[in-house]
């Protein structure tokens, strides 16, 4: 089992609750916030310490939820002060962004961290097509097209130009190239049906990040795999990545309550404004390809909402508790899903950014050795069927 | 749209098809013979294309002496002598593109821009070869079959068609010939290669771009083999923007130009 951190960077300055989106950014405090980039660039650095085989980074937009509108400012940071760590940029929103220009900083990251790229592709979340005014109809074809365009920039030794729907350019050719050749590895999120399967068809990893439970998530696998097996590819346990909140301490009372509190901020404050525009881009336009989608991601948002704390960690959906708790927890998830890799997201909301520290300090020292080995041989198709 | 005439050649006479309005174009085509279809017709509306019906296809007659891409070659520049009378630009699709180099090194004063679509004649030998499972085939061939015009032609014409292309090439894949001359193209080149193409190895559309002096390679998305059917607005745009701009084609025109301005 291989793991990756994600630090949304969150602006925790912001204390009323239910303001809409856009968030106003008169309440950004610029030394608290000169503070709190300082401190959450070493807790980033800090994960490969721990044993993170990956350090995530993205993209959102007019939010505290998160102050990484360009996440390659930061991965250039990452790139330079690791060592061993994958930088996964999870991502950069390709649909919203010019995909040239995605194609040439990726490139930048590769080279300055000598090969240690994840190229994330991502669609975002719906009310970043406000943000950057593009139509969020059009977010499946331009995400389609924008790979393909990458890719080729990317690889294409020759000069190029390219003729699409979305895009033209007439002469491209980037500097640098990538370090991984012919790409670098890739990242997309894979929790619907359609982009399960853009996932496979791009060749890429894919991570399964909102789990409702674990029935669902195995079929979306499914998806993946079978999409991924009719391109003439077999994707490993190691392209299968499970995200989950994670709170360790001493016991588990205590970590409940800190990832509690967290989440009531998270979803209190940093996220209340973004679900109301969220709500008008799903309503309002062809976001999702199908009905059916629109109402799956609903009830995803619903039954994390109505769900309890307990029934949730119960479900196996929140990785919560002792270390020798989060263990079985972890295994539990590889033994229903067959993933090889997990996306751990500990600075959830306003946990102390202690907190954050004891928990990495229990994952290195006692959780990922003993689950190291999970998934070094697993077919996530099998655990799918 | 396009009107029948025939054109009295020095080898002999052939079939040809003109229309459209503006500076006169050959259209040099694929395997398939003439095919009239919707990217022709949009093309159309900013040149007058000349599709001759090389000999052997589409039920025409052979000529003696011409069977070779060489010859072929030759006679393609009569025609142009003979119909439009001076310099004239080339856009030739598949086995018409590999047409198209030879006429550009042997003619050089006959071609003014010069136009490759999805071009044969340049697949590397380390390459697999295209495949002959029909079901296969037709994804290489077609991202949408459903674009394709009602076939008009008889089984006895396609064919014949087919066989046509060894008459002229042999079972060459690679011409290595033509491919030492590449460098002499004077004109300014345009390759262009559908993303979907698989008929026509990646490798062989960078190997053009490497030795082909003034020339682009613009990748049409989500076009295969066909792209004058899969992609027809892209296709006729693409090549109307390149003949009529030549190099001031690389530049943005702007929202003046009549077209959607990318917005990012």
């Amino acid at each position: 089992m291989r793991f990756s951190y994600t630090h949304h960077m969150p602006y925790t300055g912001v204390t009323e609750a239910g303001q809409d989106w856009p968030v106003a950014n008169k309440q950004f405090d610029p030394k608290l916030g000169v503070e709190m980039f300082q401190r959450y660039i070493e807790d980033k650095i800090y994960a490969e310490q721990a044993g993170f085989d990956w350090i995530g980074s993205n993209e959102h937009h007019f939010s505290p939820y998160g102050m990484m509108p360009n996440p390659n400012l930061v991965g250039a940071v990452l790139a330079n002060r690791t060592k061993r760590a994958g930088i996964l940029q999870s991502g950069n929103i390709i649909p919203i962004t010019n995909p040239i220009r995605v194609a040439e900083e990726y490139a930048m990251l590769d080279v300055m961290s000598g090969g240690r790229l994840i190229a994330g592709f991502m669609r975002g979340i719906p009310h970043e097509y406000v943000a950057y005014n593009v139509s969020p109809d059009e977010s499946y074809g331009r995400m389609a097209e924008a790979i393909a365009l990458i890719k080729k920039a990317w690889s294409s030794p020759e000069p190029f130009g390219w003729e699409g729907e979305f895009y033209q350019f007439r002469a491209v050719s980037i500097w640098p190239r990538p370090v991984q050749q012919p790409y670098p590895r890739m990242m997309m999120s894979a929790s619907s049906d359609a982009s399960a399967r853009l996932a496979a068809e791009a060749g890429s990893s894919a991570g399964f990040l909102r789990i409702v439970d674990f029935e669902s998530t195995r079929q979306q696998i499914k998806v993946y795999m079978d999409r991924a097996r009719e391109c003439g590819w077999t994707p490993k346990a190691d392209d299968v990545m499970i995200g989950m909140n994670c709170s360790i301490a001493p016991t588990y009372e205590e970590a409940k309550e800190i990832l509690q509190a967290g989440q009531k901020y998270f979803f209190g404050v940093l996220g209340g404004g973004i679900r109301t525009a969220q709500q008008l881009v799903i309503q309002k336009t062809r976001y999702f390809k199908d009905k059916g989608a629109a109402e799956k991601f609903a009830k995803k948002a619903t039954v994390q909402r109505e769900a309890s704390f307990d029934e949730r960690v119960e479900q196996g959906l929140i990785v919560c508790g002792t270390p020798e708790m989060a263990i079985q927890q972890i295994q539990r998830i590889h033994r229903e899903l067959g993933n090889g890799r997990m996306n751990l997201s500990v600075k959830i909301g306003n946990v102390a950014d202690h907190h954050v520290t004891r928990t990495l300090d229990y994952l290195r020292d006692i959780v990922f050795p003993a689950v190291r080995q999970l998934g070094e041989e697993n077919d996530p198709a099998q655990a799918a069927e | 749209m396009f009107k029948e005439k025939t054109a009295m050649l020095g080898k002999g006479e052939i079939k040809y098809f003109v229309g459209g309005t503006g500076r006169p174009l050959i259209h040099l085509h694929g395997a398939g013979g003439v095919r009239p279809n919707a990217g022709l017709e949009a093309l159309a509306e900013n040149v007058t294309i000349y599709m001759p019906v090389l000999p052997g296809f589409d039920g025409t007659a052979e000529i003696a002496g011409i069977d070779s891409m060489e010859t072929l070659a030759d006679l393609v520049a009569d025609f142009i002598d003979k119909e439009i009378g001076e310099a004239a630009d080339v856009l030739g699709l598949s086995f018409g593109g590999w047409l198209a180099a030879w006429l550009a090194v042997r003619h050089p004063s006959k071609v003014g821009q010069l136009c490759m679509e999805n071009p044969a004649g340049f697949r590397p030998k380390d390459a697999p070869a295209p495949s002959t499972d029909p079901e296969t085939r037709m994804k290489q061939m077609y991202a949408y079959p459903e674009r394709l015009p009602k076939e008009t032609k008889s089984d006895k014409v396609i064919a014949k068609n087919l066989s046509m292309l060894g008459h002229y090439h042999g079972d060459t894949s690679f011409d290595e010939k033509l491919a030492s001359q590449l460098g002499k193209i004077e004109c300014l080149t345009m390759i262009m290669h559908g993303t979907r193409d698989g008929r026509v190895p990646e490798e062989a559309v960078q190997f053009l771009k490497r030795d082909i002096p003034r020339s682009h390679l613009i990748y049409v998305y989500d076009a295969a083999h066909s792209m004058e059917t899969d992609q027809p607005a892209r296709f006729a745009h693409l090549v109307a923007d390149f003949m009529e701009r030549a190099e001031a084609f690389l530049v943005n025109q702007g929202t003046t130009s009549g077209r959607p301005q990318q917005v990012l």
